[in-house]
């Protein structure tokens, strides 16, 4: 069996330059490990040269780049780590040479087809972290030495470096997409109460699991979320996703906080995998009076009102999601009166290097003043990150009230479909609750404003469908409603029908039908204030 | 979406019956297959419990007069708990359902 030739001083450097070769670096990825691979094939005098990669599990190897073996990358040919030769490499971190292959236990069937005789194979080791296995074979019998071994570890060390790059690029475009796809680009237009958000990815790791969410419930209560899934890049970008809509899914079926953080931990510790995070859910009543939170060892949020100094609200925190199972979790409720704002942040912006949790979080009350939502963030932003930049990401979230006398009127234009009907009820609660509305006004104008909405999904159009059109506005304590659709009615149709009509008359103090070739109308009017005894 | 749970208690020769949630044009035709579901020939009695209903319009109103409809050729007798304060009471005693079933608070 022919061993390699001895290699001279001269020999060695060329061979190195060939490897380390930097005009290289201009060619993408694949362009670049398939060049290295057939100068390392050229240099060792080999007919096969592969890198095969970690999967993500880590179980297993799968052949990335080939030359001479193309077939295994076309055929996706995945080697168990631990077993065969290039599963020993990965598992035992070093060089393996096999002089005469026993093909009686190869477990490459294109390695056994291709008659393989000789094979050198190194680990490609990054930051410590193995991502995968380089080989070199020959179809002759053929003795590869130290020297040989030295030379496939170089290149090895570029192959790792331009891999580990490769992945974390596509990683850190893959978490931005998902980033962006899952932050509300627009947050809803709620009356009475008016949002700002930001995120801020972090300096090092780029993007990470923060995240913030505001949604309406059909309660007429609003959900405001803010967490942080620990952990960085892709990873905890994906976990963050899945967080964020388990818990949006928990937020329709519970009206408690705490019980709804309670069934998160429950989803995270039974499917996924030591995911740890933080989240502070908190419920907005319709009225925005009251708001109920709970945290899961998240910071507590910091509530500001116009002339005073902001302060973190006093709330008890309970244990992270994903933990253990710990003690009950608990729901605190505030008063948040008009024209004071809830700031929601993660610790990426008060935590600094050198610098105590107890000084940022003081630094950030100072920070968050009295003014307009995105101002406030504008303001902190600014003040509390200034020109440095920040190591982790940031999420923040504003929830300021608007002060009473300002209600606007409410418009909604829905497509007249049954299911919009839970919608529309929830914005006209919420509507009511801010204009002050005493709870019998308030259930007589949505029992009237449900019925017209309901006639006009049932009898204004045929199946092409249409539009429903709901203005709502004050004059003075009492409500003006008006309810329209550009179609024509057809007579109630079926037995025990007929009664909203009559319905919508009982709850109002007056009411009026005006039906035209464009459409119809149903105006009326009810008072908001107590019925007099 | 509108969404009530129906939550069924056999009792004796009873069935009670609480409904929560919410009730509209959209999920009515949906309740109205899980009440008549619920409710057992040999039954005596039904007992409606809809102190926990946030909502019921007309188009909820007309499953439940016909359930009555229905129960009293069936010779069951139709009681509805709601108490004085809660959403539906308003909207039952405003369509005259006394006439056709005992409301109770």
């Amino acid at each position: 069996m022919p061993s390699s030739s001895p290699v001279t001083n001269e020999d060695r450097l060329r061979r190195i330059e060939q490897v380390t070769d930097t005009t290289l670096s201009h060619l993408d990825v694949g362009d670049l490990l398939t060049e290295l691979l057939d100068r390392v094939r050229a240099l060792l005098s080999a007919d096969t040269a592969a890198v095969l990669l970690l999967d993500p599990s880590g179980t297993y190897l799968v052949a990335t780049a080939a030359r001479g073996i193309e077939e295994e990358v076309r055929q996706g040919v995945r080697i168990p780590v631990g077993r065969g030769f290039a599963g020993r490499i990965a598992a035992e971190r070093r060089a393996v040479i096999i002089d005469e292959v026993d093909h009686s236990n190869v477990l490459n069937p294109i390695l056994r087809e291709k008659d393989i005789r000789s094979l050198l194979g190194v680990p490609l080791i990054s930051e410590g972290e193995v991502l995968g296995v380089l080989h070199v074979g020959t179809l002759s019998s053929r003795r590869f030495g130290e020297e040989d071994a030295e030379l496939l570890r170089l290149v090895a060390d570029r192959v790792a470096l331009v891999t580990r790059t490769h992945l974390s690029d596509l990683d850190r475009a893959a978490a931005s997409a998902l980033q962006r796809s899952l932050m509300p680009g627009l947050l809803p237009k709620v009356n009475g109460v008016e949002f700002a958000a930001r995120y801020v990815p972090g300096e090092a790791g780029g993007l990470g699991g923060d995240w913030y969410d505001v949604f309406s419930l059909p309660s007429g209560r609003l959900g405001v979320v803010i967490g942080d899934v620990v952990g960085r890049g892709l990873q905890a970008a994906v976990v963050m996703g899945r967080l964020r809509s388990a818990l949006r899914a928990f937020a329709l079926e519970e009206d408690d906080p705490a019980e709804v953080l309670e069934r998160l931990d429950s989803n995270v510790q039974h499917f996924e995998d030591s995911v740890m995070a933080t989240v502070l859910y908190a419920i907005f009543e319709p009225s925005l009076d009251r708001v109920s939170l709970s945290t899961a060892g998240h910071l507590p949020p910091i509530i500001g009102r116009p002339g005073e100094r902001s302060v973190l609200v006093n709330v008890p925190v309970d244990l992270p999601v994903g933990v253990s199972v710990g003690p009950p979790r608990r729901t605190t409720e505030i008063v948040l009166p008009p024209e004071s704002m809830l700031f929601l942040y993660t610790d990426g912006l008060v935590e600094r290097r050198g610098q105590s949790l107890d000084k940022g979080l003081d630094l950030l009350c100072d920070a968050v003043r009295d003014d307009d939502a995105d101002a406030v963030c504008t303001t902190v932003l600014h003040q509390m990150i200034g020109p440095d930049g920040v190591g982790d990401d940031v999420a923040m979230l504003v929830a300021r009230r608007r002060a009473t006398s300002a209600i606007v009127p409410l418009n909604i234009v829905v497509p007249a479909l049954p299911r919009t009907l839970a919608d529309i009820r929830s914005t006209v609660r919420r509507w009511l609750n801010a204009a002050g509305a005493a709870p019998d006004a308030a259930a007589d104008v949505l029992v009237a404003v449900g019925e017209a909405c309901s006639n006009v999904v049932e009898h204004a159009y045929g199946p092409a469908g249409g539009t429903l059109t709901v203005h709502m506005e004050l004059d003075d304590t009492t409500v003006v409603a008006s309810v329209r659709d550009n179609g024509q009615w057809r007579p109630a149709r079926g037995d025990n029908r007929g009664r909203g009509t009559a319905l919508i008359r009982a709850c109002s103090d007056d009411m009026d039908v005006v039906a035209g070739v464009g459409g119809t109308t149903v105006t009326f009017r009810r008072h908001l204030t107590e019925e007099p005894q | 979406m509108t969404t009530a749970t129906v939550v069924v208690r056999p009792e004796d020769s009873c069935v009670r019956i609480a409904i929560n949630g919410e009730i509209d044009l959209e999920n009515a035709g949906a309740i109205e297959e899980q009440l008549s579901a619920a409710i057992p020939n040999a039954a005596r009695c039904v007992v409606l419990e809809l102190e926990a209903l946030d909502y019921l319009d007309s188009a909820g109103l007309r499953v439940l007069f016909s359930l009555a409809a229905r129960l009293e050729v069936l010779q069951i007798l139709l009681r509805v708990h709601v108490p004085p304060g809660s959403p539906a009471r308003r909207v039952l005693q405003l369509s005259g359902f006394e006439g056709v079933a005992t409301i109770e608070g």
